[in-house]
């Protein structure tokens, strides 16, 4: 017997791993019909990953101190070797999961899959999209650059808009009355600790409601539906289906594959994609540049407080907007699932879809 | 080619890509985290003469270690490693005594290095001093 053969042995004497390996591996049965956009998961849980392993050994040479910040992250960029690999994967990595995470939410509102008796999949996967970009807003601070600096400010500034309580918010948010030091020790703070965790713990609930629920089957024909609630807990088999282990694993390498081949590919060959000329200047609390302007995910929010002539009117309409995408399993209520077979809902999303993106537009053309 | 074979070839393959992406990730983190040289982890350390107290020493970082320069009784310089023998504290100049004494188990030493006294098993390390043109030299 080989050496791993002994050491399989000697754990599937104490922890009965193949068991394991059978329920959750090769026993666990997902539907013929299950296509590429299931793998977007998986895509997901390895892009946090990089972004958790990444974000750790910027940590390593990384000052959260305003008069040292810019000046720690232009050694990680130019004098540590591959630090610019690291920081490059980290902050284009950030923008890829939120499109992956996209991309993910779009699927599952084409094929239904929101619907009974995933809602709570839904509740949770969309929370995660906001904590996601909470994370990213806070990281986008840390290089303490002009665009740091002036888009956390403008960033800030909107909560001002909430009646009542919002100047005591921004100033909250900021840890004074102006963006500065105080801000920083704030956001690195909810960036490396606080959300990192609430997102480890939210994709850990995501999980255990796929796994209570079973995956969806795509809605290839017109008679796909919702299954019904009977009066107890039902999990959703697929009798005869492929198993996970090694046919769809090796589905979910290719698509992380493709993923991590865009991920290089920007570094390699546009790494300043998402960066702006103001990224390259350390913060100066005196001297606003011109045309400041988030990141392209919040481009269309940027663009809504410009629309409206009351930020809290604007602020209004996001919100609204926001609550209903939250709780749309309880809002779109009918069974059928195939796209064809909901003409409103599929007008509404794909009216949505181009408007998010013509305000984006716009806003980046502003 | 019988299936065997054949799975046989393509676990090698998979394992070998895998072997190859390992390296090519392995690579680039572990000389990230490797330690940094620093600008006088090699080479002269120059220090000019008049920053040397009469009575005094001057510590300095050598070749990312703590040493120091001080004038000796007859007048001549000694440099030394300032990391004490026994545990590797940091020595200390004692201008009265005209000693130098580590602060963590009573060592004492020298001008020259050698031990006066407590644990440390052997001298401080003796680094090469020259004086030209009011500049102290040292390595």
């Amino acid at each position: 017997m080989t050496l791993f053969g002994k050491l399989y042995n000697w754990v599937e004497l104490r922890l009965g791993i193949s068991q394991v390996i059978e329920k959750e591996m090769t026993g666990y049965l997902l539907p013929r019909t299950i296509n590429s956009w299931y793998s977007l998961g998986s895509v997901l849980l390895f892009a946090f990953a990089l972004q958790v392993v990444s974000g750790i050994l910027l940590l390593i040479y990384y000052v959260p101190d305003a008069d040292k910040a810019f000046k720690s992250v232009s050694v990680i960029m130019n004098e540590i070797p591959f630090g610019w690999l690291i920081r490059l994967s980290h902050a284009v990595g950030s923008n890829l999961m939120v499109a992956a995470l996209f991309l993910h939410m779009f699927s599952v509102l084409f094929m239904g899959s929101y619907k009974k008796p995933r809602e709570l999949q839904w509740v949770s996967g969309f929370t995660l999209l906001n904590l996601v970009m909470g994370i990213s807003l806070t990281g986008y601070l840390l290089p303490w650059s002009q665009l740091s600096f002036w888009a956390t400010t403008v960033a800030t500034n909107s909560v001002g808009a909430v009646p009542v309580i919002g100047e005591f918010l921004v100033e909250f948010i900021r840890g004074g009355k102006l963006v500065g030091p105080p801000t920083l020790g704030r956001f690195f703070a909810i960036h490396v600790a606080l959300l990192p965790l609430v997102i480890a713990g939210l994709i850990a609930a995501h999980l255990f409601f796929l796994k209570r629920t079973g995956i969806s089957t795509p809605p290839t024909s017109d008679t796909a539906t919702a299954p019904q609630l009977g009066n107890s807990y039902r999990y959703e088999k697929h009798e005869g289906g492929i198993p996970f282990f090694p046919n769809f694993f090796l589905h979910d390498m290719s698509s992380v594959a493709i993923y991590v081949a865009c991920l290089l590919g920007v570094v390699y060959f546009s790494p300043y994609l998402f960066f702006t000329p103001d990224s390259f200047v350390p913060a100066n609390p005196f001297q606003t540049p011109a045309h400041i302007k988030p990141e392209w995910y919040f481009l269309a929010n940027y663009q809504i407080l410009k629309i409206f002539p009351s930020e809290i009117i604007g602020l209004t309409v996001q919100g609204g907007a926001m609550t209903i995408i939250a709780l749309l399993p309880f809002v779109d209520r009918g069974d059928k699932r195939y796209p064809l077979k909901r003409p409103l809902f599929m007008a509404c999303a794909i009216g949505g879809i181009a408007l998010f993106l013509a305000l984006s537009i716009w806003g980046h053309l502003s | 080619m019988k299936e065997d074979e054949r799975r046989l070839f393509l676990m090698t393959c998979i394992g070998g890509a895998a072997v190859v992406a390992a390296g090519a990730v392995a690579y680039p983190v572990i000389s990230y985290l490797a330690p940094r040289k620093g600008k006088d982890d090699s080479g002269v350390v120059t220090i000019p003469e008049k920053e040397l107290p009469s009575d005094g020493a001057k510590f300095f970082q050598f070749h990312g270690k703590a040493a120091v320069v001080v004038r000796k009784m007859d007048g001549s310089l000694s440099a030394l490693s300032a990391v004490c023998t026994h545990l590797g504290c940091i020595v200390r100049w004692e201008a009265k005594q005209g000693e130098f004494l580590c602060p963590c188990h009573g060592g004492r030493f020298a001008t020259d290095g050698k031990v006066l006294g407590g644990p440390p098993p052997r001298p401080l390390e003796q680094l090469k001093v020259t004086v030209a043109n009011g500049v102290i030299t040292i390595g």
